[in-house]
């Protein structure tokens, strides 16, 4: 503070919608967060990514106020959550993790009144609010069915709606996709990605490492209760170990081991090659760290190959995250 | 930066803002409870079953030894009726009060309700808010339907005092539960204990046969009970006259023990909350 006072020039930076400061917990000999950081502006998308056991969903539980860090602090919009924990969730959405947070014998619009009455609103605005957020995630048809015939999918739907009841200004989900096929996946994603374009800050966490490519602004990766990295996507895809590709080449005579020499050869230093099996026209290439893979692909080209296709054999994040959750000591 | 900034709502408002969601709560468990329907309507056959049970044990009571009521003789199913009834309020209100956050522990809501922004106090209250209502009507409903099926003549001038003892009766019996609800919560069981713990207090009664039948010291005892001193309250005005001052007597000696029955399950339900916040252990089950 003393600083920004004798610096007129100085612009504050905007405090941060959520922001975990040092936060610890520790459960009997096990420390499940070890002085975690982070912070999310408004209107970003936050992935928390991590194996299992990582802290996740302990963070997640910190920041409603579910649990007391031993030390360190969390909060949403300047509020503590130890301090004023009834506060502090007038201004979250949650989604958890799992089906089972919903009474299943009422009807979905019937959970929703529920919930929007003990956030405070009347009946009447309960209602009209419960169905315009089921309009808003494509359950209005199934409002007044039982939740307990809803799908995975439904039900997933069913607590983004409900987490869209207030209009939060911070939103936290908790393995929202993990159990659901791609689409549904998607249309998790993309009610979440619309509410974030709204101004809200949501934390996303998530083990399915590539789902945060194009879709969070920022990740923090936990492991064994420690940031192992906080960054943008590609910052952690920098993490990636040395990249593999799959290659599939035609050189009319030659192929398999015998044509391997010849790629090898060509490759010079960029990198090593492989074949995949006997007789194939299928290779893994590895490229050295530094190496573009264009430049790769021109020699083996110059050397008479021509490239039919060409893929990752496991996309960048994912060889971030194995590199940085096996690493012993935090990137 | 970290700054609570929020401004603080005052008390009246707050305790206001808690006392609105009340009745969702209630609405809610209606709606479950109706959608049991079958549930509903053997609960209530069970009762009557109960009650004819009771009826062919009567035939073998000698009626000579049950006390009198305003100086009345009265039948073994008058006797044991109010005893059934109070034992059932009993039981079944103990358990629900007990069992609501477990239960909403074990279908998984209790962390979505917790997310929300009321108080653990609210959603404790709220939870056994609909039990609240529909065991005491529930007992009344019990009641007319044995004093009709039986042909029992109660004292209808007798109903207001006989309600005011159950309604005295019915912070102890809250009491009670949120002291077995901490317990559960705490050690994630406790359904033995409270079936050990009713039966010891449903034995030294009254309920079900005369405290006079049992050894002095453990008359004395019973005579402490506050089963047995509703049941009282409520046998008297029922089966007998009603008599104001003693039934303001009856309240005198009752209300203590419902004031630190409730005082107790508050302080121990707050306390094991707080516990479970600490250990982080408040979703497991």
């Amino acid at each position: 503070m003393a600083d920004q006072a004798s610096n007129p020039g100085h612009i504050a930076e905007p405090t941060p919608a959520i922001e975990a400061r040092g936060v610890s917990r520790r459960f009997g000999d096990k420390l499940a967060l070890d002085d975690v950081s982070l912070a999310v502006s408004r209107g970003q998308i936050h992935a928390l990514l991590g194996p299992n056991g990582a802290g996740k969903t302990t963070l997640l539980r910190t920041f409603l106020g579910l649990i007391e860090p031993s030390s360190g602090r969390a909060a949403v919009m300047g509020v503590d959550s130890v301090g004023s924990p009834v506060a502090l969730r007038r201004l979250i959405g949650f989604v958890p993790a799992g089906d089972r947070s919903f009474y299943l014998r009422l009807s979905g619009l019937e959970n929703l009144i529920f919930f929007g009455r003990l956030h405070g609103m009347p009946r009447r605005r309960a209602k009209e609010r419960a169905l315009e957020v089921l309009e808003t995630v494509g359950l209005a048809d199934a409002a007044r069915k039982s939740v307990s015939v809803y799908s995975h999918g439904m039900q997933k739907r069913l607590g983004l709606a409900r987490a869209l009841l207030i209009d939060p200004a911070a939103l936290f989900v908790d393995e929202a996709t993990h159990d659901l096929d791609p689409e549904a996946a998607d249309n998790c994603r993309n009610l979440v990605s619309a509410l974030a374009a709204r101004g809200t800050a949501v934390v996303w966490t998530t083990q399915r490492v590539d789902e945060v490519r194009g879709f969070a602004d920022r990740v923090t990766l936990l492991a064994q209760g420690r940031v192992r990295f906080t960054g943008t996507v590609p910052e952690l895809m920098a993490h990636a170990l040395p990249r593999r590709y799959l290659l599939h080449l035609q050189n009319g005579g030659l192929s398999g081991e015998g044509a391997r020499g010849v790629l090898s050869h060509a490759l010079g230093g960029l990198g090593s090659i492989f074949t995949t099996a006997e007789d194939s026209d299928h290779y893994l290439l590895a490229l050295r760290e530094d190496a573009p893979l264009g430049d790769a692909l021109a020699k083996l080209r110059e050397a008479g190959f021509q490239l039919i296709g060409c893929r990752d054999e496991r996309s960048g994040v994912e060889e971030a995250f194995l590199a940085l959750t096996r690493d012993e000591e935090p990137a | 930066m970290i700054e609570a900034v929020q401004p603080q709502p005052g008390r009246l408002a707050n305790a206001a803002r808690e006392l609105a969601k009340l009745p969702a709560f209630a609405r809610r468990d209606m709606l479950v409870a109706w959608s049991y329907r079958a549930t509903f309507i053997t609960d209530v056959l069970s009762l009557f079953l109960q009650a004819l049970l009771f009826y062919f044990v009567g035939l073998l009571v000698d009626e000579g030894r049950l006390p009198e009521f305003g100086g009345s003789p009265v039948t073994y199913m008058e006797y044991v009726t109010v005893g059934i009834a109070l034992a059932a309020f009993l039981q079944v209100g103990l358990g629900r009060v007990a069992a609501a956050l477990r239960h909403e522990q074990m279908i998984g809501t209790l962390e979505s309700l917790l997310a929300t922004p009321t108080s653990p106090a609210t959603i404790q209250l709220g939870s056994v808010l609909y039990d609240l209502i529909y065991v005491p009507l529930r007992t009344g409903l019990f009641l007319l339907l044995i004093a009709v099926g039986f042909g029992l003549d109660f004292n209808l001038a007798g109903v207001p005092p006989a309600a005011l003892v159950i309604l005295f009766f019915v912070p102890f019996v809250w009491g009670l539960g949120l002291v077995t609800a901490a317990a559960t919560l705490t050690f994630r069981g406790g359904s033995a204990g409270i079936g050990f713990g009713l039966t010891i207090m449903t034995l030294a009664s009254g309920a079900f046969f005369p405290l006079e039948l049992l050894p002095g010291w453990v008359e004395s005892l019973a005579s402490l009970n506050p089963m047995a001193i509703a049941i009282d309250g409520m046998r008297e005005p029922l089966l007998g006259v009603v008599d104001w001052n003693e039934t303001l007597r009856g309240l005198a000696v009752l209300l203590p023990f419902s004031a630190a029955s409730l005082a107790a399950g508050i302080v121990g339900f707050r306390a094991a909350l707080r516990r479970e916040r600490r250990r982080g252990t408040i979703g497991h089950y």
